[in-house]
């Protein structure tokens, strides 16, 4: 058995109660897939925890004609349900369907994927990037809203004083998809993500995950690809755009190096732009 | 803390460091030796239990978060006395158990799937595997048996998890 420890616990029920919990110090608990893996890596467990399992509107997955906001606690495997069949959110659909292993997203929620600072292989980032999702915080002054990209750039500051608590989406996409290239055909981390949606304005948004440290949009071949509008999203000219504005700096990890991960980015392009072109909203 | 559960369709209760993982209490407080503590990092499946009729990790389930649950474990599955779940049954009939180190996690995250999924075609059955590692590699004939249990099923025109879980 595990060495006594006199850990403090809270299940919060309300956020107020979870908040009053983190100004005590206590570390947010998701679904623990993260942070129960700690001794494995030779950290120990916090020494206080607030779950918010409990908390209903943090476990709710709101669809509206225009928009959706998904609460922190939300599962992949509710997200995936969810969203299942909603135009524009194949990406982020295929993302939640994907990530990890069936028993790993039932329990991993959207809010644990997006605070796990160290980890870069979270599917969600970079789905989540492509439908230029704003992230709803908690902090200790009050609610706070901010855009993704901004999250994750700056999460490790934010997170010392607030909680992830929403996702919001608008419906401004008209097809999305999810591209992974793991080692072995499904289960294990991902060397390189590629998340790219059309919105309504016919313009690709293109987002990386895994390759860096930290999932980021690919700005320069967005820009690329805009240049050329009638042939924008030709597979093979998508990927050849990837190859030449190929602006990310692999990093070494046990699954790959850094330079393989930046190199299969173009062919990762090209499948997304196929898959993209299948989807209903651009078939 | 105190945590109180069902284990297995009885009251439990646990008293101590809620960050311990749900495996290690079943293990070595509960002696269900069943569930299996391989990677303890939620690939390999071998500590697969339910909660709530949820296939999960148990290593990575920390038991504060179980208050309150049902889980349910290999053992109750089908106790001694007891007929065979009907996909445990199909198993054996196939003789698809090697070294057995996978097997109970792999039965908890089956029974689950075809519970949920009578109509699973061959490649969602190896989907639903994706979380389940077998050292012996003897997936095909596991989804040759799961497979057939759903055919089997289908035919009777029951439902697997009706039938015992």
């Amino acid at each position: 058995m595990a060495p006594s420890v006199e850990r403090s616990f809270t299940a919060a029920s309300t956020l107020e109660e979870a908040m009053a919990a983190r100004r005590q110090g206590a570390v947010v608990l998701a679904g623990g897939t993260w942070m129960m893996r700690d001794p494995q890596r030779g950290v120990d467990l916090p020494e206080a925890v607030v779950a918010l399992h409990r908390i209903p509107a943090l476990s709710k997955v709101e669809i509206e004609p225009d928009h959706v906001v998904i609460g922190a606690a939300v599962t992949h495997a509710v997200l995936g349900r969810a969203l299942h069949g909603a135009a524009g959110f194949e990406g982020l659909v295929a993302a939640a369907e994907n990530a990890a292993n069936p028993g790993i997203r039932r329990v991993a929620t959207v809010g644990g994927n997006l605070c796990a600072l160290d980890f870069a292989a979270a599917d969600l980032a970079p789905a989540l990037l492509v439908c230029e999702a704003t992230v709803e915080l908690e902090t200790f002054e009050g609610p706070k809203l901010l855009g993704i990209s901004d999250f994750l750039k700056d999460r490790h500051a934010l997170l010392a004083e607030a909680i992830v608590t929403r996702i919001h989406l608008r419906r401004d996409l008209v097809a999305s998809a999810h591209i992974r290239l793991p080692l072995r055909k499904a289960g294990d981390y991902p060397v390189a993500i590629v998340s790219l949606a059309v919105d309504k304005d016919k313009r690709c948004r293109i987002a990386v995950g895994s390759v860096e440290p930290v999932a980021r949009r690919w700005t320069t071949l967005e820009q690329a690809m805009r240049a050329g509008q009638a042939s924008a999203l030709d597979p093979e000219r998508a990927a050849g755009l990837a190859l030449e504005h190929n602006d990310f700096q692999g990093r070494d990890g046990r699954e790959a190096e850094g330079w393989y991960r930046r190199q299969v980015l173009p062919p990762l392009v090209k499948r997304g732009v196929a898959a993209l072109l299948k989807t209903g909203g651009l078939a | 803390m105190t945590v109180t559960f069902q284990l297995n369709g009885e009251d439990c209760s646990f008293h101590g460091d809620p960050m311990t993982p749900l495996v290690d209490i079943l293990r070595r407080e509960r002696f269900l030796t069943g569930t299996k503590a391989v990677c303890r990092e939620g690939f390999c499946g071998a500590c697969t239990v339910h909660v709530d009729d949820e296939a999960v990790p148990s290593c990575l389930k920390p038991i504060g978060l179980v208050q309150g649950c049902a889980v349910t474990t290999i053992e109750g599955l089908s106790s001694g006395n007891q007929a065979l779940h009907p996909l445990q049954a199909n198993f054996e009939a196939a003789d698809a158990v090697q070294c057995g180190m996978c097997f109970p996690g792999m039965v908890m995250s089956l029974s689950a799937f075809v519970r949920d999924n009578p109509h699973a075609s061959r490649p969602e059955i190896k989907a639903a595997m994706v979380g389940n590692i077998c050292r012996c590699t003897g997936y095909e004939r596991i989804v040759d048996a799961v497979a057939d249990c759903l055919d089997q099923a289908r035919k009777a025109g029951q439902s697997v998890g009706g039938i015992h879980v």
